[in-house]
């Protein structure tokens, strides 16, 4: 079985673009997001969009979705001049967009979701029809989904199947998919791309923004690279140029691998995380987590792979006391959660990168210092008050320290791209000296560079004897970076290999049918 | 930076026009009814800027509408809505009565004043903060159970001063008997105001402080926020949601202490005024910022008092006021945003704030 199918690209289609984009700008305030961008898209190609975190992709599709509007700059969609002011002018065109930050009624189950997008025929919601269009579609561009669960219940790698369904559903003609395959598991990544070539085969077009290159190499027909808000790249074959040329225009240098050898950690004696039979309830109410035992050594990194929803959400909750127990107990470096909470797992000493960031720790209107002083307050209090001083000089020195190269100070962190808010959620849980980190997707939306400063980070927190846990959907990374992986399937343990001993499809195939 | 105070500007601007539209509305109104809506404004302008003794009113009527106002504020802040000013006020005015009857003439008046002071806090305090007991143990909305209680706090004025306290020698409507001379707000210097109008700007002060400063205030936000963020990095949720409350209903119980012993000096029945709902219009259009929510109040006021000129000068009946309240509320709350947004938080339930 392939993981990931490394096709010939398909004959590039000549003549009249379908949409393009002439001189773009767009600013923030001082932030030139968009620097007079020249982009196009072909109808019946897959594009790539490649560029660092805050290189301004996702401003730059927003703009064709109607959410953002240019400063100067013209749009062509079908050959003629438009203007897209809002969301629904451009679905109206024809375009379609999944958001990085996803946009599903988390209250409504999928179909409904679904059928928010759908142009509705009459005033009834004929739900079993919807149901059965809802399972067509998925079985046809392989993108499983329950069309009656609620979406609140959903994983946030399901959550992504939804959105990608419900636009391919609404009958766009020109579909963006701002970093689609972030979370999802290498399996599911080869059924979205089978999809995105069938809706190529029928003269769809496809933009596609990806921060991992071998995906851009399989999937597109052409690759485009944006650099501090100027293309640097146009259009491009990507057969032609090599990850090291690709990675030089993004980020304007190259990026060394990790090393190999891994220094020996300066460990404790007390494990930084026991699970003994811990079973824990879904948001849904089933059981979410079965009879899970684990205990990580202080100075051990265990990665967690499995497809999203089998239990990681849970699982990374569990250990940091975010979700009750249905049973079993969570022991903390040496200290016993049991009903304790949050704040016990905070005491303890441990610390977790969520997997959805903007909705679990993002505080709306809440500048970056503002959130770095509600991970620590105790420590940064003075009387009654709080010392924003004490708070912005640990902060730069956290900022020096992990290398990170977080947004300013007062910037708010609901306006950043979506890897700068993942950079201010690492700098904050990677710079303190916590006994356990739990780590959900870490490298969730960061460009390569950043994927590589923050893999050397987890490397370094386990070397200084932490135990941490990382889940992830890239077991690429997993395998580069664990000492143990255990594999989630439907709750339960599948199973717990050493990198050495078995390789991406072996895990691959515990995801997919667990134990055997 | 020239960006923001273009930003500043074009706010500003389209504050005033909402107002101005508000205005032009109101006026349409008016005319419909057969007065003259120039002479009208003018008539109001008169009556109350251009009135030494108006203004005079306006500011005592601005005290508890003030207080009320920041009762609304700050449970906002932590992402509750606080409906219950006026049951508020009102549990403040009974408790403030209560100890005036129960201690009369037993204390100096300076110190019977604090201690009127310090038990309508604790009822309004109370009385709120069982609504946020109510939502975090059986999970009713605040909105719905502040309202109720403004109808038991209502109900139970109602049955004190027809039953246990009512002023046996006073004739026509029941009553309790006149708080003491010694136990009022002294009047500020020789206007008309009284202390609790001092009162009420301190207050606002003091919390503008609070929210601003504190680590307290700083955490309330991030509740309201995000308050599943606010769990995960190990907040008290449950204890600041309370403490939010508790806060606000004690403004709100000062409101109405204010108000009985400064201008009613009795308990009887309407004797609130919907000051609880008038308040609440303020806290929503100041965005419930503690300086502009003490600026709201006080034009509220003005119009509230302008009112009166309404019925005398253009015969317009009493009720006319409200809806020019109205008007000016939906204009100002539906003006445009002022910044670009980013959707980015749309995901996120909105707060009030
Ligand atoms: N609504 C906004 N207000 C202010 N600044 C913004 C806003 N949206 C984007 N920006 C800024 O514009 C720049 C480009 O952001 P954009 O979201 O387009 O980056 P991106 O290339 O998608 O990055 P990522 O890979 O991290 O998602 C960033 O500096 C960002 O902080
Ligand atoms: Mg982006």
């Amino acid at each position: 079985m392939s993981l990931l199918t490394e096709e010939v690209a398909a004959p590039t289609i000549e003549g009249e673009p379908l949409l393009a984009v002439r001189d773009l700008t767009v600013r923030f305030g001082e932030v030139v997001a968009n620097d007079s961008v020249n982009f196009e898209v072909r109808a019946g190609e897959v594009h790539a969009l490649l560029g660092e975190n805050g290189a301004g992709k996702s401003t730059l599709m927003k703009l064709i979705y109607g959410v953002n509007k240019p400063d100067s700059g013209e749009l062509h969609f079908g050959g003629s001049p438009v203007r897209i002011d809002s969301p629904a002018a451009a679905r109206r065109l024809g375009i379609g967009m999944v958001f990085q930050d996803l946009r599903l009624v988390p209250a409504l189950t999928v179909a409904e979701n679904v059928a928010l997008a759908l142009p509705l025929k009459g005033i009834r919601l004929d739900r079993a029809g919807l149901v059965r269009r809802i399972e067509e579609a998925a079985d046809h561009f392989g993108l499983a989904c329950d069309p009656s669960a609620l979406v609140r219940h959903l994983s946030i790698g399901e959550r992504q199947r939804v959105e990608i369904l419900k636009v391919l559903m609404a009958g766009a003609k020109l579909v963006i998919l701002d970093e689609p395959t972030s979370v999802l598991a290498p399996q599911e990544v080869d059924a979205l791309f089978a999809g995105l070539r069938q809706l190529r085969a029928r003269g769809l077009s496809v933009v596609i923004i990806t921060h991992k290159l071998h995906e851009a190499r399989a999937i597109a027909d052409r690759v485009s690279v944006l650099r501090g808000g100027k293309m640097v790249l146009v259009a491009a074959d990507p057969t032609a140029h090599d990850d090291r040329s690709l990675i030089e225009a993004m980020v304007g240098r190259t990026v060394p691998a990790l090393p190999a050898t891994r220094p020996s950690p300066r460990a404790a004696a007390t494990p930084a995380l026991e699970l003994h039979g811990v079973s824990a309830n879904g948001d849904g109410g089933h059981l979410a987590l079965q009879d899970v035992d684990l205990v990580i050594a202080s100075g051990e990194l265990v990665g967690v792979a499995g497809v999203s929803g089998n239990g990681q959400r849970e699982l990374y909750e569990v250990a940091l006391g975010l979700r009750e127990l249905a049973g079993g107990r969570v022991v903390v470096a040496g200290t016993d959660l049991s009903g304790g909470g949050p704040r016990a797992a905070i005491e303890a000493g441990g610390v977790g990168i969520p997997e959805d960031p903007v909705a679990d720790a993002v505080v709306p209107g809440l500048s970056v210092a503002e959130h770095m002083a509600l991970a620590d307050l105790k420590s940064v209090r003075r009387g009654f008050g709080i010392d924003w001083a004490k708070v912005r000089s640990r902060l730069a020195g956290l900022d020096e320290q992990t290398g990170l190269r977080m947004a300013g100070a007062g910037r708010k962190v609901a306006d950043l791209s979506g890897g700068n808010i993942q950079r201010v959620i690492l700098t904050r849980a990677l710079g303190s000296d916590a006994r356990l980190v739990v780590a959900a997707y870490p490298s969730r939306g960061l460009d390569v560079a950043t994927t590589r400063r923050t893999q050397e980070l987890l490397l370094e927190r386990r070397a200084a004897g932490a135990g941490v846990l990382v889940i992830s959907e890239d077991v690429d990374e997993l395998l580069e970076l664990s000492d143990r992986i255990l594999v989630l399937h439907a709750g339960r343990v599948a199973g717990i290999v050493r990198p050495g001993e078995a390789d991406r499809y072996d895990i691959g195939e515990l995801m997919l049918q667990g134990a055997k | 930076m020239n960006l923001d105070a273009a930003r500043l500007a074009r706010g500003a601007g389209r504050l005033a026009l909402a107002y101005a539209a508000a205005l032009v509305l109101f006026g349409a109104f008016v005319v419909t009814k057969g007065a003259n809506p120039i002479q009208m404004y003018g008539d109001m302008w008169r009556s109350t800027v251009l009135n030494g003794t108006s203004i005079g009113q306006v500011l005592v009527k601005a005290s508890p509408l003030i207080l009320a106002g920041l009762a609304v504020a700050v449970p906002a802040k932590a992402g509750l809505v606080n409906v219950g000013g006026e049951g508020q006020v009102i549990m403040g005015a009974v408790a403030a009565g209560g100890v005036a009857l129960a201690l009369d003439g037993t204390l100096p008046g300076g110190v019977m004043v604090v201690v009127m002071m310090l038990a309508a806090a604790t009822a309004g305090g109370l009385w709120a903060g069982l609504a946020a007991v109510l939502r975090l143990t059986v999970r009713v909305n605040e909105a719905i159970t502040t309202l109720l209680l403004n109808y038991v706090a209502i109900d139970l004025l109602l049955y004190l001063i027809y039953q246990p306290w009512k002023d046996k020698f006073g004739s026509g409507q029941p009553a309790t008997r006149a708080l003491a001379v010694a136990a009022r707000l002294p009047l500020i210097g020789t206007s008309k105001v009284h202390a609790g109008f001092v009162i009420a700007v301190v207050a606002t002060a003091v919390i503008f402080a609070l929210l601003r400063w504190t680590s307290w205030g700083f955490r309330l936000r991030v509740v309201g926020g995000n308050a599943e963020a606010a769990r995960r990095a190990g907040l008290p949720v449950s204890a600041l949601l309370i403490s939010a409350m508790v806060v606000g209903g004690a403004l709100a119980g000062l409101g109405g202490m204010v108000h009985f012993a400064g201008a009613e000096f009795k308990l009887r029945p309407g004797m609130t005024l919907n000051f609880g709902y008038i308040a609440f219009l303020a806290a929503w259009l100041a965005r419930h910022d503690p300086l502009k929510v003490a600026g709201a109040a006080v034009l509220l006021a003005l119009i509230a008092i302008g009112g009166d000129s309404l019925q005398l000068d253009s015969g317009l009946p009493a009720a006319a006021v409200n809806v020019l309240m109205g008007l000016v509320l939906v204009a100002v709350m539906g003006r445009g945003q002022t910044t670009r947004r980013s959707p980015k938080v749309a995901g996120i339930p909105a707060v009030a704030s």
